[in-house]
């Protein structure tokens, strides 16, 4: 009976059902709608200040990465000139030390990736709305702390892939790099597809870089944390940008103003060893916090790694690292540092009186029998409570000083010069001295030497002098091609307005 | 609509419970004009018999009613009995109406007959999905469940390789249960993919692979030995009802259903062991030392001796005063260790079953338990599995039936340190790297830790240490009902679910270098898919006297996914007894996120033939899909196809000799929807964490604009069978186009280097497949028949973005070329002089420094000819089956191999002797390994593996499986043990490779490098019916 029943019921039952679907179907507008868990549409993004200050967050983050702050800048400034030599414990640094063709500075790509959102920033920050109405200063801090970030990744850009100001090799020279200041959001598709940009002068992307850093110095103040861009390292790396650029007189001014009375404390004698051993370096001008592991770029090409096999200060004897790149010998004998044995044998006879010779120490080595041990930095051990984290200072009070002597001299002012010289000397535990002309020139240069080194700045501080890397590896005159890091291959054959750097 | 499915659901249950209920009192009546419909169940092989009878299959075999044989196959009478498959049992039951035939042959009327009433009821509405209305005229294949029948292999995909003619079937390693690539006429896609779309009885599955400790594959949950067929539609004649699913080709499997008649039991053992295919033969510590000990020396190194020694971590101390032939001496005392065999050794496998089976005229059952494992050539590698598959058919009504299924299973999988990579714990990537000098056990018997070389890690004691697993669980499943509304329409309703719940976890031991550092290192994952499906369709059809049939189908449908993941990483741990996550002090890292798509669509199929000589086919799919903006989602994907069947025809009617010849023909357009789920969509990311706060990031651009891909298929058949089909075959040509390709413009790094999909590009895949089988002797005692199967194809690229010759990202990529091919700098050997590696320029020259500029295309990891030749000999009791499937043309870097052809000259790694055998010595010798130099690299020169110095031929010929079986006499077993029926079997899988491959394996994908290898194994194992 059931059976029955149940059978008519379904008679119509099955008719309806798939009229209903079909209904279904076609009145359903939303039926294909899905929430997107993933992102969030740029309309909503840039609209309110949460979104805002994430995307700046990128920014610093961006920083981390290891063609940035993470690693290269500092390494390869130094691998590609005269202070160490690769280990070839994982193979890594071993091309950058040799001066391999293309083995140099890659960040273009995220550093544009960065400028892009730093242009996405400043062009939203006076759109910005939110109930309680966003305050000015906020407004300001947003767009300052914007352009200073874009002026940093556009200093390391421009200093990586075009010459200095005035210091260039006329038949190598192409210019300078494209200078963007429009972003491109998720919704600009026709735009990005249009946009080449070919390179601005040298000049024109400095005077992109003053002027960011200008107007960053008028909108910040130094009232947060050393890990965030604020007024004291808006005119640090002004200063820097400025003795680049051969604008001694701003760089002698910014450095004036930052040594003086910015942020960050110019350590001398013990306090400066102990300086290093802090998370914090309380030179640190602007400071690039690694905050967790997650952050670090871990055991194979973290600074920390790279530069030594030490697992941390206090294990100085376990290896963790790879240790890929460590002080010439020569570089060892000028930090008065004195050896004997090589090897499992290794061992420091005397430190010589500069208080820097404490930055670098016999690593375990990556050989069980200790055959492997060498001098190693151990500027950037991680001192955050996790092996290859360490915040990276990427400009200290110290680089003020020698920029201010630096540029005192070039500007005729040897005495002040000489002066702030033999403050550093002192500071550091050497005797002063008595210089003038071409030779105090070079004794400036060897203290911004042996105090910025493997700080990524020897490369730097050589090209804009024009002079040869002379090295052990093989020496790289200053008319050599490798002079100029190859813009990527991608960007070549993209874009129809960039001629790759000579040479590539 | 979700609650009406509820309601639906619900209601349909309570239906099927009620009448299980009822079943017991109520005697079956059946009234003879619904007969149809209990027939349908009971004897499913019949209905798809005549249902390829009357829409003509593919293929020759398939078409002729009177011989029973589908597909590819042909099984003669005997061969039935012997069938170990419940399903294909022959038809011995007798009907009122109809003298079933015991071995189906000249019973031609009787068919006529089932045409008039069963036809009408033909299509395949039982538990499987009825899409394949549509096949007849188009291209098929067809893999029956007894050919794969108990294969000691995890999945299905693996299980057809070589038996389908023109599906290309690639395991990616040898983890048990892992991954393997299957592509059905070739790639048709740059970017989306091109995996064919899985339905398990109407079911779509979900197929993406996302264990993230080792490899699971997404068809692993269903044991093999549950499925009663597998059809691979190929051309859009076949596939094109699946529209923007359908270009890549569908994949209908149906599992095993219950039928009337007395209970069947059956029980399934067997067991084995498995064993590496090839271990490598690695240089031993003298042979290290003097390869590096040469390589300083041509790097030009005062003290080789020392700097070789000090490379092993050997140097004694005051080397300085040890003379050069002293320090040699240190090398000649040192003991070979053999890594490989410490770390590769024997597995087992072993899988056990139980299937009831039986049912009546109105309610049939299935039930079937297994439980099995297969373990691997590395420790702890392996796979265990429990399945419970169950069908339910229920004949509620003279009209209604209903049906179920629901495969339950549960999957876990011991990890190693890795299963792939570069990773000093990986240990098949270290088993044949590390330096053979190194002890693996100290004298006391605890681990060596003092591990000399660069791959400075007791890989022995890091997998041995650290632990992990990876679990997968399952269910799906479907449900549902046919309603007969009158004599010609029928409305069919079905629900599937994919449910899938995926958990992983990996713990580096703190006694282990990477655990040391965090106090231990867990990684978890765990991750939801729940994947629902809605068929519903309404199909009338009409025999009109007895020259017409036309057949109309449509039909809606809605697909929707929901995917969550999360994964973790904690740090922190007490101690290394402690592995789980409340013993972890620190979260170093948590991510999760989720995805959703949804998919609908209406579809429609008409068929007409006439007197069986000619048919027409004609389908169409108008679908949309959540992944487009919304103005492009929806498309329309149509198809012609059709037949002649000249074997019809007058002239060839009586014909002897000629016992098959038809012609086929489709053209049509599937689409190819398989991108991310937002990657169409604009959208700020989560970008990366500064001070404590997360970050958003830009990069990801919209275009409105996208849409699917469209491939438009041009398959062209002819199918033939001779002398009974004796010999029989089927060719057929292809031609598939993929327009608007989908491909990702890579914009200005300048401009932010973001990325945009368009759809921009063409490509063609143009093939040839061919099946030819032939009973080659066929007497009452003596049985052997063969089918080879081969398909050559050729694929071009004809457009890509803009007038781009090549795409930016990838140059390998590029107009006039094969997908695949590599782009690279040819090697042009070792300079006979001076021992050093050379490569040629552009201009053809002889160059030491090759650029990017140097770059050619040459060679293609995809295989330009590939099929299989199956042997079936039977000799009374006896079976042998033999299977070889085969690759050509395929050529492939192996990273592994890469690493061990440095030759000790780079890093400080073990390498392999038939290569420093062929290194240059002396001057005038010819070979293609340079003279070892220190960094792997001379002076002004390139990596020795650069350009195309490492590519390899992979070309191989597989004995993939052989099996040999004895089939008890039924009377004698009956008499003596008392059970229905018994066989016992042996078999081998893997068991002979021809190949020139060097390294592990020729068959995998990726990278190679550190992958666990392919084995082999050897297995016996018994089945009992009661």
């Amino acid at each position: 009976m059931a059976t029955i029943k149940l059978n008519r019921l379904f008679r119509p039952f099955g008719f309806l059902l798939f009229l209903l679907l079909t209904l279904l179907w076609q009145s359903c507008d939303g039926l294909l709608d899905v929430d997107n868990g993933k992102g969030i549409n740029r309309l909503d993004a840039l609209e309110t200040p949460e979104n805002l200050e994430a995307l700046l967050v990128n920014s610093y983050s961006r920083l981390q990465s290891v063609n940035l702050y993470g690693r290269n800048l500092f390494v390869f400034g130094d691998a590609l000139a005269d202070n160490g030599v690769a280990t070839n414990n994982s193979g890594r640094i071993v091309p950058e030390a040799r001066n391999q063709v293309g083995a140099h500075f890659n960040h273009w790509a995220n550093s544009y990736a960065a400028i892009n959102e730093l242009n996405l920033i400043i062009e939203a920050v006076p759109k910005v709305v939110a109930v309680p109405a966003v305050s000015q200063t906020r407004r300001r801090r947003w767009e300052g702390e914007a352009k200073f970030l874009r002026a940093l990744y556009y200093f390391d850009l421009v200093k990586a892939y075009a010459y200095i100001p005035e210091v260039t090799v006329p038949e190598l020279d192409r210019g300078g790099i494209p200078l963007i200041l429009e972003g491109i959001g998720p919704n600009d598709f026709e735009k990005a597809n249009q946009r080449q940009v070919g390179r601005s002068s040298v000049a024109n992307v400095y005077a992109q870089v003053t002027l960011d850093l200008r107007s960053a110095i008028e909108l910040l103040d130094d009232s947060r944390g050393n890990h965030l861009a604020s007024q004291s390292a808006a005119k640090a790396l002004l200063s820097r940008v400025a003795l680049y650029n051969r604008d001694w007189q701003t760089a002698k001014e910014m450095a004036n103003e930052v040594f003086s009375e910015g942020k960050g404390r110019f350590l001398t004698g013990n306090e400066y060893r102990e300086g290093w051993m802090l998370s914090i370096h309380p030179e640190s001008i602007f400071d690039l916090k690694i905050n967790n592991p997650n952050e670090s770029i871990g055991q194979n090409e973290s600074l920390q790694s790279s530069y030594t096999t030490m697992r941390s200060l206090e294990f100085r004897e376990q290896t963790a690292g790879w240790g890929d790149f460590v002080p010439h010998n020569n570089f060892i004998l000028m930090m008065g540092i004195q050896t004997t044995g090589v090897g499992a044998t290794l061992n420091i006879q005397e430190r010589g009186d500069d208080v820097r010779s404490f930055q670098y120490d016999i690593g375990p080595g990556r050989l069980v029998n200790r055959s492997g041990r060498r001098i190693e930095c151990i500027k950037f051990i991680g001192k955050n409570g996790f092996d290859f984290g360490d915040n990276v200072p990427i400009i200290r009070k110290s680089e003020m000083l020698l920029n201010r002597m630096e540029a005192s001299f070039q500007l005729g002012e040897e005495e002040s010069a000489l002066e702030d010289l033999n403050t550093l000397k002192s500071a550091r535990g050497l005797d002063p001295v008595e210089l003038s002309g071409a030779e105090l020139l070079e004794e400036i240069l060897l203290e911004r030497r042996k105090e910025l080194a493997f700080e990524g700045h020897r490369f730097f501080d050589l090209k804009r002098y024009g002079r040869d890397i002379i090295k052990s590896q093989g020496d790289v005159p200053f008319s050599d091609f490798r002079i100029l890091a190859p813009i990527p291959d991608l960007e070549i054959r993209l874009n129809q307005n960039l001629q790759q750097n000579a040479g590539y | 609509m979700n609650r009406f499915f509820i309601l639906f659901v619900i209601f349909l249950h309570a239906y099927a419970f009620l009448q299980a209920q009822v079943k017991e009192n109520e005697a079956p009546v059946i009234p003879s004009r619904t007969e149809v419909w209990s027939f349908e169940k009971e004897f499913p092989d019949l209905l798809k018999e005549n249902q390829i009878r009357l829409n003509s299959g593919s293929l020759a075999a398939s078409y002729e009613p009177n011989v029973k044989k589908k597909g590819f196959r042909i099984k003669d009478k005997g061969s039935e009995n012997a069938s170990q498959n419940p399903s294909e049992k022959p038809y011995k039951k007798s009907k009122d109406n109809f003298i079933w035939p015991d071995t189906i042959s000249d019973e031609k009327e009787k068919i006529e007959v089932l045409q008039e009433d069963i036809v009408s009821g033909e299509l395949d509405w039982s538990g499987n999905l009825n899409l394949h209305v549509n096949i007849k005229t188009g291209a098929f294949s067809v893999v029956e469940g007894n050919e794969i029948f108990n294969m000691p292999v995890q999945s299905m995909d693996k299980a057809i390789q070589g038996r389908a003619a023109g599906v290309h079937v690639l395991s990616s390693n040898g983890i048990p249960g892992g991954s393997a690539q299957v592509l059905i006429r070739g790639m048709s896609s740059i970017l989306a993919s091109n995996q064919p779309l899985y339905i398990v009885d109407g079911v779509q599955l979900n197929t993406d692979q996302k264990a993230a400790f080792t490899q699971t594959n997404p068809l692993a949950f269903l044991n093999i030995n549950d499925i009663a067929s597998i059809e691979v539609l190929k051309d859009a004649g076949a596939a094109a009802i699946y529209g923007m699913q359908g270009a890549n080709g569908v994949i209908l499997i149906t599992t095993k259903k219950g039928q009337a008649g007395k209970t069947q039991i059956q029980f399934n053992a067997f067991g084995g062991s498995i064993e590496p295919i090839k271990t490598l033969h690695v240089m031993d510590p003298q042979t290290w030392y003097n390869t590096r000990k040469l390589a300083w020396q041509n790097s030009g190194n005062p003290s080789p001796e020392a700097n070789a020694l000090n490379n092993m971590g050997i140097l004694p101390q005051g080397w300085q005063n040890l003379s050069p032939e002293q320090l040699d001496a240190v090398a000649a005392g040192l003991t070979n260790y053999d890594w490989q065999n410490q770390l590769i050794g024997n597995g087992n496998l072993q899988q056990y079953e139980l299937s009831i089976s039986g049912g009546d005229n109105k309610n049939t059952y299935r039930i079937a338990g297994s439980f099995g494992s297969q373990g691997s050539t590395f420790d702890p590698v392996d796979f265990q599995r429990g399945t419970l598959n169950m069908a339910f058919a229920t004949q509620a009504t003279n009209k209604l039936r209903i049906e179920n299924f629901l495969n339950l299973s549960t999957i876990r999988q011991e990890i190693p340190f890795a299963v792939s990579g570069s990773f000093l714990g990986s240990p098949a990537f270290i088993a044949s790297t590390v330096l053979p000098h190194n002890p693996i056990f100290n004298e006391d018997g605890s681990y060596n830790t003092d591990i000399k070389g660069v791959f400075n890690q007791n890989v022995a004691m890091v997998n041995a240490f650290n632990s992990g697993f990876q679990r997968g669980n399952s269910a799906i499943g479907n449900l549902a009902a046919s309603y007969q509304i009158n004599k010609n329409l029928v409305f069919k309703s079905m629900f599937g679910l994919d449910y899938r719940m995926l958990q992983g976890e990996q713990f580096r031991d703190p006694r282990t270098p990477d655990g040391q550092t965090t106090k231990g290192r867990l990684s978890i994952q765990s991750g939801w898919n729940a994947n629902f499906i809605s068929t519903q369709t309404l199909h009338w059809y009409k025999q009109i006297k007895d020259a017409h049939f036309l057949s109309i189908l449509a039909g809606v449908e809605y697909r929707s996914e929901n995917t969550s993941d999360l994964s973790g990483l904690l740090t922190g741990f007490p101690a290394f007894e402690i592995r789980s996550v409340e013993g972890a002090s620190q979260v170093e890292s948590l991510d999760g996120a989720s995805f959703s798509y949804r998919r609908a669509g209406v579809f429609g199929a008409i068929q007409y033939d006439f007197k069986k000589k000619y048919f027409v086919q004609l389908t169409g799919r108008y679908e949309g899909n959540s992944r487009f903006a919304a103005e492009q989602r929806f498309g329309f994907f149509p198809s012609i196809s059709g037949a002649w069947s000249i074997k019809e025809e007058g002239f060839l009617k009586n014909s002897e000799s000629i016992s098959t010849l038809r012609l086929r023909g489709s053209y049509g357009q599937l689409g190819n929807d398989r991108i991310g789920n937002f990657t169409s969509q604009g959208a700020f990311m989560p970008g990366g964490t500064y001070g404590g706060n997360v970050g958003l990031s830009s990069g990801i651009l919209a275009n409105n604009a996208l849409r699917w891909e469209t491939v438009t298929s041009l398959n062209a058949g002819f199918d033939f069978g001779i002398f009974s089909n004796k010999l029989f075959g089927g060719i057929d040509l292809f031609e598939r186009t993929t327009s608007d390709l989908i491909l990702e413009q890579q914009l200005l790094p300048s401009n932010g280097s973001g990325t945009v999909l368009i759809n921009d590009g063409e490509l063609v895949n143009r093939g040839i497949e061919f099946t030819l089988g032939t009973a080659i002797f066929s007497s009452k005692k003596f049985h052997w028949e063969a089918t080879f199967n081969y398909a050559t194809l050729q694929n071009e690229v004809t457009k890509l973005i803009g007038d781009q010759q090549n795409l930016a990202n990838n140059p390998a990529i590029a107009v006039g070329q094969s997908l695949g091919t590599h782009f690279t700098q040819e090697y042009a050997g070792v300079n006979p002089a001076t021992g050093r590696a050379m490569w040629f320029d552009a201009q053809g020259n002889i160059t030491y420094l090759p650029t990017a500029n140097d770059r050619v295309y040459l060679g293609n990891s995809l295989p330009r000819h590939y099929g299989g030749l199956m042997n079936t000999f039977k000799y009374k009791g006896f079976e042998v089956g033999i299977l070889f499937n085969y690759e050509y043309g395929r050529v492939v870097s192996d990273g592994q191999y890469n690493f061990l052809r440095e030759n000790a000259s780079r890093l400080t790694i073990n390498g392999l002797q038939t290569v420093n055998r062929r290194m240059w010595q002396e001057p005038g010798q010819i070979t293609d390994i340079p003279r070892p130099y220190i960094g792997g690299r001379e002076v002004r020169s390139v990596n020795m593996n650069s350009g195309s110095a490492s590519l390899l031929n992979a070309d191989f010929i597989r004995l993939r499986q052989l099996s040999f079986a004895y089939v008890f006499n039924e009377d004698w077993i009956k008499r003596k043990l008392c059970v229905a029926s018994l066989r016992l079997f042996a078999q081998g899988v893997n068991l002979w490779t021809y190949t020139s491959f060097p390294g592990y394996d020729p068959e995998f994908t990726g990278s190679g490098i550190g992958i666990i290898p392919q084995m082999k194994n050897y297995s016996i194992g018994i089945q009992v019916g009661f």
